[in-house]
Parts: structure tokens; sequence; C-alpha cells
């Protein structure tokens, strides 16, 4: 398995913590599997999109990975329901190429970026990356060129 | 968790076929409720997410043909084609099957079948309104990054802010020829751009149709350009990012930018998205290629149980065999409960006015009531309810409809009864042959069912409840019934019966000859039911796990199998006894009644003993030797265990009872005991060995003796295991850790 540099949390070098919502128990341990290759910490996982929902409230992780077809609530709602309550919620949805429109939508309603299914470890990490740096003002991402 | 990536690769492919096998049976029930309920647009949606489920997890675990397969009838059910809706269901059946056949072969590293007929049936769900289809994807390319044209108003814009003395960037992003997503891709670029500044432009627009081969947009923004440039590196998708300036001049007219000045334009950008180049090949690279060889066997045996899809609950999966070597170990302990009760015996009577005796039997009631409780938990562990074997019979009994032409409505009650899951997973076939009986044979046509005065539609019901410390689990249907004077004449043909033989046996015996090797109902042996297997295989697998059938059928009404199985075979609560010296064990819920009587009371009836019980004459066996004649053996003491099954009732003649008990039953192989009579052995607390007797071999030598007016006389059934050396017994006991359901 490839080697990874952590990636960390800018503002204070903690590990990122991720809350994991699929349907799929596989894909969610698949996910949870890669980041902790990154050094990440998966706090939470979810089901479906309202126990996203609650699980983000009750753990406030710095990163979301998010399926898009869920039962219940699908990821789309679910993530805009985060964003609306919590502006700096850092979500990345997770689908395949056939949801594209959908993936689209996500982002329009506050989707911070999207990795395709099946998802690849190297993909992800680089993803991972971007986002824990995107946060405004500060453009340094540690762990750089790995 | 520190887990070797190993190991963690073969829990995660454990749990990927675990979680596949739920998602197959999902497809199925939700293609069969498509099929009841055509259109109904949830169902296929559910259908659909199953479908899209399985192929993300077969392609994480890098098996292609399921994943490319589940893609491809993903992207027809996307089409929502309307013309071919109606083959939705008929073709997800299908494909459930294909998608089950490819898991065996993955798990079992054999040669995956054949999937061409699956990938032909797919391709007809797109056909009706194919040309041209929404679902082409855009893979052509057009190599020219042709740079678009501001419109009038967008370089107004431009104009004006550029006026005004702001800074406008030129931003082009090249999307990753990799990237499949590009649309979404572009939104990512736009969202990034309008996070720095106000955007002016962008194109292509939104809904364009084109292929997205750049994006290319206009930008005001303070920020320097070097940090617009890190925002559009966006990982898979910005590959190559230029930021020039846009100047006033010449973009009042005509096309812009003509001023692409800056020549340091982006190759870095590469470095920060490495995904792009040369990692395509490997589908899943996190997973090492050996995934989809076999490594080692695969336990699949754990509860796969409700956990998938019920989103982060506590459940954990544990491989069975783990489970079982906790039980064993619960059953040591209760051999030594049982130790330690003796030694407090002989205590107690040596000593009997001591008073550590009290503390002592306080102590083990203690331990008593724990252990009790903790070999239920354990017990309990190892339950799974009923439904994870019911839920397959909706799609056969829809099958065998089909295949025979019969409208069956299935209905199933208590799916939610707890089964030892080695015994649920044991049952599985037989239930199979008495559902597919039922619906092949049971049930009459249509035209039959309407003459008779009956619905057209047949019922076919799946029940389990528990009863004291069984299950019973039932099939019944509402067909024609069995006819008892057929079946006695189609065992006299087959020779199963002799003609003496027929005239005694009574209706449930008859009814019973159903159930032997080589006997088939049907008038014609329908590849569905009959198979030339037939039903035998019940009988032989009840036999092994001590469970019993009994069948209730009324002519033109319908039949009822009803099996009794033990909650768990590991442990059982038996009935100990004497015969001519030796120690036996019968499961105590198979003892209706136990009868004390003197030997005078035997008389012979025809060529067996009865004993007169209340109003009742019950037929005998005997277990050990006849008395010996003359007065002594009139006065002698026996005692009668009145066994009952169903409607068959027998008495079995024993010298002494020992009381009873609970046993951790050993299974004993072949070498030790010869005879089909005994079942098992168990070792009791002062080291004594009892043998477990076999109900069902019992039951049938009862039968066949009784029906066989020259047969030998059923006495000294156990005479021949006399000679049995105890304690080789017990080491051979004691050698064969009893697997829990392990009965050979």
């Amino acid at each position: 398995m490839e080697k990874f540099a952590p990636v960390t949390r800018s503002e204070d070098g903690q590990p990122v913590r991720y809350l994991i919502v699929d349907d799929s128990v596989f894909a969610r341990k698949n996910l949870a599997r890669m980041v902790e290759t990154f050094g990440g910490q998966v706090v939470g996982e979810a089901g479906d999109g309202v126990s996203a929902i609650s699980e983000y409230e009750r753990l406030t992780p710095d990163i979301v990975l998010m399926d898009i077809t869920m039962p219940q609530m699908e990821g789309i709602e679910a993530a805009e329901k985060i964003v609306r309550d919590h502006p700096s919620a850092r979500i990345v949805m997770v689908s395949s190429v056939g949801y594209q429109e959908n993936i689209v939508a996500a982002l329009q309603r506050g989707a911070r970026h999207f990795v395709q299914k099946p998802v690849k470890a190297e993909v992800l990490y680089e993803v991972i990356k971007y986002v824990m740096r995107d946060d405004g003002t500060t453009a340094r991402g540690a762990g750089a060129g790995a | 968790m520190t887990l070797p990536p190993e190991d963690r690769m073969s829990e995660l492919r454990q749990l990927f076929f675990e979680t596949a096998a739920e998602l197959v049976q999902k497809l199925n029930d939700e293609a069969m409720r498509l099929e009841k309920t055509p259109g109904d647009a949830e169902t296929a949606r559910s259908l659909r997410r199953t479908v899209h489920t399985l192929k993300g997890d077969a392609a994480a675990c890098g098996f292609r043909e399921l994943s490319e397969l589940a893609h491809e009838f993903e992207d027809v059910l996307t089409l929502e084609n309307p013309a071919a809706a109606a083959l939705v269901p008929e073709i997800a059946l299908r494909a459930a099957d294909v998608f089950a056949a490819l898991l065996e072969s993955y798990q079992k590293g054999t040669k995956t079948p054949a999937i061409q007929t699956l990938r032909a049936d797919i391709a007809r769900l797109a056909r009706p309104e194919a040309a041209g289809g929404g679902n082409v994807k855009a893979k052509k390319k057009k190599t020219a990054a042709k740079i678009s044209r501001w419109s009038e108003y967008e370089q107004m814009a431009i104009a004006r802010a550029i006026d005004k003395g702001k800074r406008v960037h030129h931003v082009i992003v090249q999307i990753d020829p990799q990237c499949a997503m590009p649309i979404a891709g572009r939104q990512m670029i736009q969202l990034a751009l309008a996070g720095l500044g106000e955007l002016l432009a962008l194109y292509p627009l939104e809904g364009s149709h084109d292929p997205i081969i750049q994006v290319e947009a206009a930008l005001v923004s303070e920020k320097p350009a070097e940090q617009i440039r890190a925002k559009c590196s966006i990982p898979t998708i910005g590959q190559s990012v230029r930021v020039t300036p846009l100047r006033v001049a010449a973009s009042l007219f005509g096309t812009l930018p003509v001023s692409a000045g800056n020549s340091n334009s982006e190759k870095k950008s590469k470095a920060t998205s490495p995904a792009a180049a040369g990692s395509t090949a490997k589908i899943a690279d996190g997973l090492p290629e050996d995934l989809t060889a076999k490594d080692g066997p695969l336990v699949a045996d754990a509860p796969a149980g409700p956990a998938v899809a019920s989103g982060p609950d506590n459940v954990l999966r544990v491989d069975a065999e783990r489970i079982d070597s906790v039980l064993n170990l619960v059953g040591e302990l209760i051999l030594a409960k049982s130790m330690l009760q003796q030694a407090l015996i002989e205590f107690g009577q040596r000593f009997p006015k001591d008073a550590l005796r009290g503390k002592f039997s306080d102590a083990m009631a203690f331990q008593g009531r724990v252990l009790n409780e903790l070999q239920h938990s354990v017990m309990k562990i190892r339950m799974v309810p009923v439904d994870q074997l019911f839920r397959r019979f909706p799609r056969i009994v829809r099958d065998v409809g089909l295949q025979c032409g019969k409208d069956v409505e299935l209905s199933i009650r208590g799916g939610q009864t707890d089964l030892d899951k080695s015994i649920l997973d044991a049952i599985a076939e037989p239930l199979t042959h008495l559902v597919r009986n039922a619906v092949g044979h049971g049930i009459e046509s249509a035209e039959e069912r309407v003459r008779a005065g009956k619905r057209p539609q047949g019922t076919l019901r799946l029940g389990a409840y528990h009863q004291g410390n069984q299950v019973v689990i039932e099939v019944s249907d509402d067909g024609g019934g069995i006819d008892s004077e057929k079946v006695r004449q189609r065992a006299l043909a087959k020779g199963l019966l002799k003609p003496e033989q027929a005239a005694r046996l009574n209706e449930n015996d008859t009814l019973e000859l159903i159930l032997q090797p080589g006997f088939s109902t049907a008038e014609e042996i329908t590849e569905l039911s009959g198979r030339g297997v037939g039903l035998d295989v019940v009988q032989s697998v009840l036999g092994r796990l001590k469970g019993t059938i009994q069948i209730e059928t009324v002519r033109g009404r319908g039949t009822t199998f009803r099996m009794r199985l033990p909650l768990t075979l590991a442990i059982i609560r038996a009935l100990m006894f004497r015969v001519e010296q030796r120690l036996y064990a019968l499961p105590l819920n198979a003892v209706a009644e136990i009868a004390r009587t003197l030997e005078e009371n035997i008389h012979q009836v025809e060529h067996y003993d009865v004993l007169q019980l209340r109003d009742d004459l019950l037929p005998l066996l005997r277990l050990g030797s006849e008395p010996p004649g003359g007065i002594d053996g009139a006065r002698r003491k026996a005692f009668v265990l009145v066994i009952k099954s169903g409607e068959r009732k027998f008495g079995l003649v024993v010298d002494a009872l020992e009381g009873e008990g609970e046993l951790v039953i050993k299974a004993l192989d072949d070498q030790s005991v010869t005879t089909d009579l005994v079942s098992g052995a168990s070792i009791l607390g002062d080291g004594r060995v009892v043998l477990i007797l076999n109900m069902v071999a019992l039951m049938e030598r009862f039968t066949r003796g009784r029906a066989d007016a020259n047969g030998p006389k059923m006495a000294g059934l156990l005479s021949s295991l006399a000679s049995l050396n105890t304690s080789e017994i017990a080491t051979a006991a004691a050698q064969v850790r009893g697997t829990a359901g392990g009965q050979s």
C-alpha cells in the first residue's frame, strides 16, 4: 500500500476528523481504511442523510465524505442542510460518473468537492489536501507534494 | 486499530461478500415488488440504488465483471425507458442470479459464469427508444482548445470593471482528460473562482452540451494570480491553469483576450495532481491485486443480518467459529460445575455438620446462576432470525409458480423468530424442497381450484414460532391435500412397503412414507420439486438435527408440514436413565410423560408389548433385554418413558431413571459407536459417560418393527451397546471437542 504523508489540520496540527456517510457498510469501511492511511481519524459514520445531519451536529467533523444515493434522505439534501447551518462544513461528495448532474447540484448547494467511485486512495488524498487547505485565506497544505 | 493491512484486507473482502449477498437478496425483493406494482417509482429508485451500491462495492474490491455489469444495468435503469419498463423486473431477477453466481465464483476462486445473456438482456432495456438516447457519454475529444467569445454584455462588464481600476483576470483551466465528470468539474472551478472574487463570465455555460475541455473565465479579484492558480489546481479536475490579466483596449470589441501576456503559464500544476497520470489501469489502487484471488477459506457464517444498510449501529461481525469456541468453553464450564456439585455432595456426606458446606453451596448456587446466564447469552449470539432464510422464498415461489403455470401467493409469518445459525443453515435445503413441493404438487392448477370452488390463486404459508425449547417451522398450502390411499399404493408399487405392512399403517405413518427415499408423489417428476431426490432430504436433515416432522393433510383443503427443531444443537436438556447398567439420555422435550409400572402389567398384543396407560394402549419399545420369566421377572420394576412425536406415541421401557440435566453434546466418531441409535455422548460431572439416543432412529425402528409382523422382536435394542468400552468413549468424547452443531 502506498505511503501518504499525514494530512493534518492547519490550525492545530491535529489529525483530520472525518464523518463518512454511505448506505453501504462496505463503502464506508473502504473509505475509512483510506483516510486512516492519510493519518485521518474517522469519528463517525452514517448510513443515510438524516443520521448524517445529526452525526454532523454531534461531532462537527473536519470533513464529511458523503454518498449521493442513499435511502431516506439523499446526499445532496443532507449536504445542503448541513451547509445551511454550518457554512464552514467541508463536504466531499462521493459518487459515480452517472450522477454528474447530482454532483453539480450538490456543489451548487454547498458541497466543497467530489470524488468519483470507485474511489482511488491517491485521488482522495489530493482532494482532502485541497479541501483542507481551502479555507479562504491560508493556502498551505500540510505535507504537500507527497 | 492496529491490524496488519492483510488482515484488514481479508476482513474487508469478507465484509464485501456479506454485504453483496444482502444486496443481491435486496435486488430480488425489489424486483419482485416491482413486478407486483409495476411502475412504482419508489421501488424502481430503490432497485436502482441497490444496483448502484453493488456496482460501487464491487468496483472498490476490484471485481470487474460484476461492477461493469451492474454499471451497465444501472445506466439503463437511469434511462427509465418507458417502453422497456415492463421488462425491468424480469431482467433484474436474472441479473440477481448472475450477480449471485459471480459472487460465488469470486468467493470460491472458480471460473466466472457466462454473462453475455445478461448483457444482451440489459441492452434490450435501452433499445426501444435507443437512437441517440441521452446516455451517450461525451468521450469524443476535441483537441483544439478554442477560446470562447465573451458575449457583448460580458465584454461591457469586463470593460467597466477595468475602467473602475479593478484587476480582472483571464483564467483558463484545462480539464484533466481523465476526469470522468467534466460537468461537475466545471462546477467545481466555478465555485473555486466565485470564492476568490466576482465572476464576470464563465464558459462553457452551465447546461451546455459541448464536451468540456477547458473552462475559461473572467474574474474580478484582488487576489494574486498565484493564489488563483492554486485554487484552480483542483485534484483530478484542473490540470493546468493559466491566469493572465485582462486589459482594456482590445476588450471592447471582438474577441478576447489578445493579451496572453504572462509567459510563465503553468506547467507545475501537474505536480499537484499526480492522479491524472497513469493510474487508471488499476482499479481501486488501495487494494492489493490478490484481493480477487482466493485467499484462504472465507467464513460467511457470521450473522450477516440486518446490519446492512442500517446505518452506523453497534453491530459487530464475528466469525461464527469464534462464537462456537466460546460456546465450547461454556460447555466445559458446565461440566466443571457438575464436577464441583458432585464434590460438594461427597463433602456433605463426609462432614454433614461442617459450616463450610453451606458456604460452598451458596457459592455454587450463585455460580450456577451466572453460568446459566452466560450460556444463554452465548447461545443468543448464535441466534439469527429465520427471516434470513425465509427471505429467499418469495423468489422461489414465484419461479416455481411461473414454471408450472400457477399463481401462488406466499405469506410469511414469524420471520423474527430466532434460531441457531447452524440449524438455520441446515434446514435451508429441506425447507426449499418442501416449498417447491407445495407449489409444484400441493397447490392445484387454477382450473382445478375453480372447479373445487376455491380462489384461483393458491396460498402458501410459511411460518415460524417458538414452542417451549423448540422452534416450529410450518409450510402450509391450501392445495388438494395428500391422498393417503395413493401414497399407500405408490409405496407398494415402489416396494417401499410390504402388503402386510400396508394394512397396519395408520394415516400418519402412511403420510410419512412420502419422506422416504425414492418416493415421489407427483405423477411425473418435474424438474422443480422432484429432481429424483424427493423429500427424503427432509427426513435425513431432521434426523441430524434431532428435529421431527409432522404432516397434516385434509383432502381438498391443503397440507401442512410442521417441523420441530431444537433451538440449538450444542446443549440439550436431557432426561437420563439406565438400561442394563449403562447411562443414556433423551432430549427432555421428547418425553411427554413418565410412567412407573411392574413388568407384569406389560402385555403382549400381537407381536409387540403394550402397556395400559389410563384409557390408551401404549405400544412399547424395549431398550433392554426381555425380563427373565417367572415371578421375579414379573415383579421387576420398570419405567416407561412416553415419547410423543406428532400424533405418534409410544413407550420406551428402561430400567431406572437417573434424573435430568443439561448435557453438552460431544460428537462421536463412527469408530466408537457403530449404531445409528446413538447420536452423541456427554460426560457428567462425576466422569460418567452418557450416550445420547437418536430420537429419529428410535422412532424409525418403532414404525418399522410395528408394521412388520414377522420382524425381530422390539427388545434389546441397546443390548449391543452393553459391550461398549466406556472409557474409550470417554476419551473419544473428550477429544472430539463437540463443535456446536457438531453431530456427524
